[in-house]
């Protein structure tokens, strides 16, 4: 079974837009600690929890407990993209007579808990977790605590409980975001180590700085610690916690408050305030901007791929590309699905593999069950027929399904109906069979003809870029529609991949600033570029992008 | 008046427990390191993975219980009233009293408290809880109990078990004197009426009941007739017996180990100058703290706040020169 990469990233942008949109409607709630969490609540939603909307008091179901309530609009997000309620219920939030209150009420039916005053959810939690043993249910609690909250003794006080009476049905994620009400955590109350400086970021240099594992580790839980916005982190921990037996986990996640949205990242300002009326475009078009990076590693060592997966890891790549070829579709022959399996316990990165084979129905089971995350076949060897039983296998296994078209094909009519859940699409700028080629610049063109297909089809899937992508023209790339890119000389083919991949994403980030500001001229004149620009108060995110602007000319 | 019969409120609270866990098994029962004082340490012997000693943490006690409600459990949380208004008054609120499944008020969670009000004695002031009537009872959805005796003990704890909802009891430390029948029917929001009179009622709860028929025993000699109610259920508090005894008898002397602000009396004057207005005296800790008292001690410790019978005669006295 595949991680369902695509489904989880698709319903936590949805939730995500809901969230700017019911917190807009409010005038009022907390985006930042919502986006923080998005993540985790995808994973959860969309993968894991047993539940009912139909009947919410299911009494199998699994509980889902939001111990930091103030991030209400993040849960009724989900809830509504899960079917408990229609999504535009969400423009009721915390107004008089709706059942979304300003915190999380059993008003609603699907909320598990009042959350509201802090640091009380985990003591509920292990209360529901008591239960279930007493009456031998299998259902699991999973309970989402904020740092901050951690201030509160209470937590502590239920963290004894917890381990006292071994509540393994209980899994918890501590959404380490390092901002509360006032200012960072590490200002505020340490949980790992006080912050001497007014710079967040010395808290992220050195990961001897975390001790808050050490803390839960000695109240005798087991603890797992995953970067809180990588969804196949998410999803293996979530794995190994259910597998843990006679004691309680905590996954503790960090992550970034208000993450997704450039301006409300680690800005303290934005814990509990909605983003204006006049912005909500534009943030909608940053959080449909979300990018990957996918290293190609048959461009590294053919002879040690092991290597070039580990290398892929320690650059913090969001997939690792596998180009296979057959020797017939394409002249190269690469290698095949036994090496996917061999390659797949190194790590839980997805695993985008591109097939350049001919036949693929005939081989796409072998790949589904070598452990690929997205399946990608070519328009040149599949038609309607073979590649809707190839869809329907991948989507059957939460496997993301891919289509590919190379440089000469256009996009064939008879996949028209299949566009509304196709996950991603790749567009072939160099003829494939081989790296090392330079990007058809013919590609342009071509991906202002397709976006036009695929927005007349609701297409919501990524498109990836795959051939000659390097940092010269990955912002124009990206500027096409493009949102995922496959590196592979230009990346893997480098010293140090992670400063490479790094490298990638200062490009694609400029390249997005430029597109947000031509947004906000297009919306609202230079005044609301102004403003725009304003609204980046973190780091030096100000300055850079008031440098784009002036290069534009809005300045 | 005869000599009474003593008995102890929390061994007949335990013994009510374990009898309540065997018809259901639904009970589960919640303790914070006072569980061997409270006595509810028997139902953990009887039923050991229906019992809970969370320690010295009386805020994850509340909340813990919470989310066993919510499941369908019934969960009594016990402790000393000290440690459990005053202190977690906020997961009470939030937690307890606030949240309420579809078609439902609260979660079905019961505090049971022992060693409450001034009689607490050796332990003193910082132990003597007089605040956790007026605390509980402004919480909305909460069901506020002082028993007078054993059988009321008893009687209110299955009430509470059969019951759905949030509700706080809190019994006194000491042994108390057998005040009801056997027969006596206990019901939410009815006041008992012990004693019939015509010239003034004294509204007592607790171990102020006792003293109450005293006064009325002794007021009787002097040719004064005294109704005295056992105001156990404080809230909800029983408004049309009030109004009726306001009405018949023109004036009312209240009594409690409690602050004057907020408790008991405060509830019975609320009730009455909306219904039927009449001159109300309130005895009890004149918004001040109490102190340590030796167990012979304690009836001075009480006649220093004026709670004795003696004092409900004089007030009874001069309530009723006021009467309109």
């Amino acid at each position: 079974m595949g991680l369902n990469y695509y489904q989880i990233k698709k319903n936590i942008l949805r939730a995500r837009k809901l969230v700017i949109k019911a917190t807009n409607t409010a005038g009022s709630g907390h985006p930042g600690g919502s986006f923080s969490m998005a993540e985790i609540l995808g994973c959860l939603f969309y993968k894991y929890l047993k539940f009912d909307p139909k009947n919410p008091q299911w009494e199998d179901r699994d509980r889902l407990v939001l111990s930091k309530g103030h991030a209400a609009p993040g849960l009724f997000s989900n809830m509504a993209v899960a079917g408990y309620f229609p999504e535009s219920e969400l423009e009721t939030l915390r107004k008089f007579g709706s059942k979304l209150q300003g915190h999380p009420d059993l008003k609603c039916p699907g909320v598990e808990f009042c959350g509201g005053s802090l640091g009380t959810g985990l003591s509920y939690s292990v209360g529901i977790a008591l239960a279930g043993k007493i009456d031998s249910k299998d259902y699991h609690v999973y309970t989402i605590i904020g740092d901050g909250e951690s201030d509160e003794g209470q937590v502590w006080e239920a963290a004894m409980t917890a381990g006292k009476y071994n509540v393994d049905n209980l899994t918890v994620f501590l959404d380490r975001n390092f901002i509360q009400q006032d200012s960072y955590t590490e200002k505020i109350m340490p949980l790992d180590k006080k912050l001497e400086t007014d710079n967040l970021s010395e808290m992220w240099k050195d990961a001897s700085r975390w001790k808050t594992g050490d803390k839960w580790r000695s109240f005798g839980w087991n603890v797992i610690e995953i970067d809180g916005h990588r969804v196949e982190q998410i999803d293996a921990a979530i794995a190994k916690a259910n597998a843990t037996k006679g004691v309680p986990t905590i996954i503790i996640s960090r992550t970034i408050k208000g993450k997704a949205v450039e301006h409300m990242e680690d800005n303290p300002a934005w814990h509990g305030k909605a983003p204006d009326s006049d912005v909500v475009p534009i943030i909608n078009m940053e959080l449909d901007s979300q990018f990957m990076i996918a290293p190609s590693i048959i461009a590294g060592d053919m002879s040690n791929l092991e290597n070039e997966v580990k290398r892929c890891v320690t650059g913090r790549s969001d997939y690792i590309h596998l180009d296979v070829m057959d020797g017939q579709f394409v002249p190269n022959k690469t290698f095949d699905h036994t090496k996917i399996k061999e390659l797949r316990p190194l790590t839980v990165i997805p695993f985008d593999s591109h097939l350049m084979i001919n036949e693929p129905l005939k081989h796409v089971r072998d790949y589904i069950d070598a452990g690929s995350d997205i399946i990608t076949v070519h328009a040149e060897v599949t038609d309607e027929s073979s590649f809707g039983e190839i869809h329907d296998l991948l989507k059957q296994n939460q496997v993301g399904v891919g289509f590919a078209i190379n440089p000469d094909t256009e996009l064939p009519e008879w996949f028209y109906k299949f566009i509304p859940s196709l996950d991603q699409l790749i567009v072939m700028s160099v003829v494939p069979g081989k790296s090392g080629q330079k990007y058809i610049e013919e590609t342009h063109s071509k991906m202002a003809r397709l976006n036009a297909i695929l927005k007349e089809h609701d297409f919501s899937g990524y498109i990836e870029a795959d051939g000659g992508v390097n940092l010269e023209n990955i912002g124009s790339v990206f500027a096409d529609g493009a949102r995922a890119f496959v590196g592979g000389g230009a990346i893997i083919g480098q010293q140090d991949v992670r400063a490479a991949i790094r490298e990638f994403r200062t490009e694609v980030l400029s390249s997005r600033r430029e597109l947000l500001l031509d947004k906000a001229n297009e919306l609202g004149g230079i005044e609301l570029v102004n403003k725009w620009i304003g609204l980046h108060v973190v780091g030096e995110k100000q300055e850079q992008i008031k440098k784009i602007a002036q290069e534009r000319g809005y300045l | 008046m005869n000599e009474p019969v003593m008995t102890d409120m929390r061994s007949e609270y335990s013994k009510t427990l374990v009898q309540l866990g065997k018809e259901n098994p639904n009970i589960v029962v919640l303790g914070a390191d006072t569980t061997d004082s409270l006595k509810t340490s028997s139902f953990g012997k009887e039923f050991p993975n229906r019992f809970f000693n969370v320690g010295i943490a009386e805020a994850n006690l509340v909340t813990t219980s919470a989310g066993l409600a919510v499941s369908g459990k019934i969960p009594f949380a016990s402790t000393y009233a000290i440690f459990l208004p005053g202190r977690a008054v906020d997961q009470i609120r939030n937690n307890v009293a606030y949240p309420s499944p579809p078609g439902k008020k609260g979660l079905n969670v019961k505090f049971v408290v022992s060693h409450g009000g001034l009689s607490v004695g050796p332990d003193g002031g910082s132990h003597q809880q007089i605040e956790d009537i007026g605390i509980m009872r402004v919480i909305p959805n909460l069901r506020v109990f002082i028993p007078a005796d054993t059988i009321a003990v008893s009687q209110l704890t299955s009430l509470m078990a059969n019951e759905y909802g949030p509700f706080y009891m809190r019994m006194a430390r000491s042994k108390t004197p057998l005040i009801h029948s056997d027969s006596q029917k206990f019901e939410t929001g009815k006041a008992i009426t012990l004693r019939d009179g015509s010239d003034c009622t004294i509204a007592a709860c607790g171990i102020t009941v006792r003293m109450a028929l005293e006064a009325a025993e002794s007021l009787q000699q002097e040719g004064i007739s005294c109704r005295v109610l056992d105001m156990f259920s404080i809230k909800p508090i029983d408004g049309e017996t009030l109004e009726k005894a306001a009405r018949e008898t023109g004036c009312i002397v209240t009594a409690e180990e409690h602050n004057v602000v907020g408790g008991m009396g405060s509830a019975v004057a609320e009730s009455v100058s909306e219904s039927y207005p009449v001159p109300i005296k309130r005895i009890g800790a004149q918004d001040m703290f109490g102190e340590s008292a030796r167990d012979k001690e304690i009836p001075l410790l009480l006649e220093k706040h004026g709670i004795t019978s003696f004092n409900m005669v004089k007030q009874v006295k001069e309530v009723r020169s006021k009467k309109l």
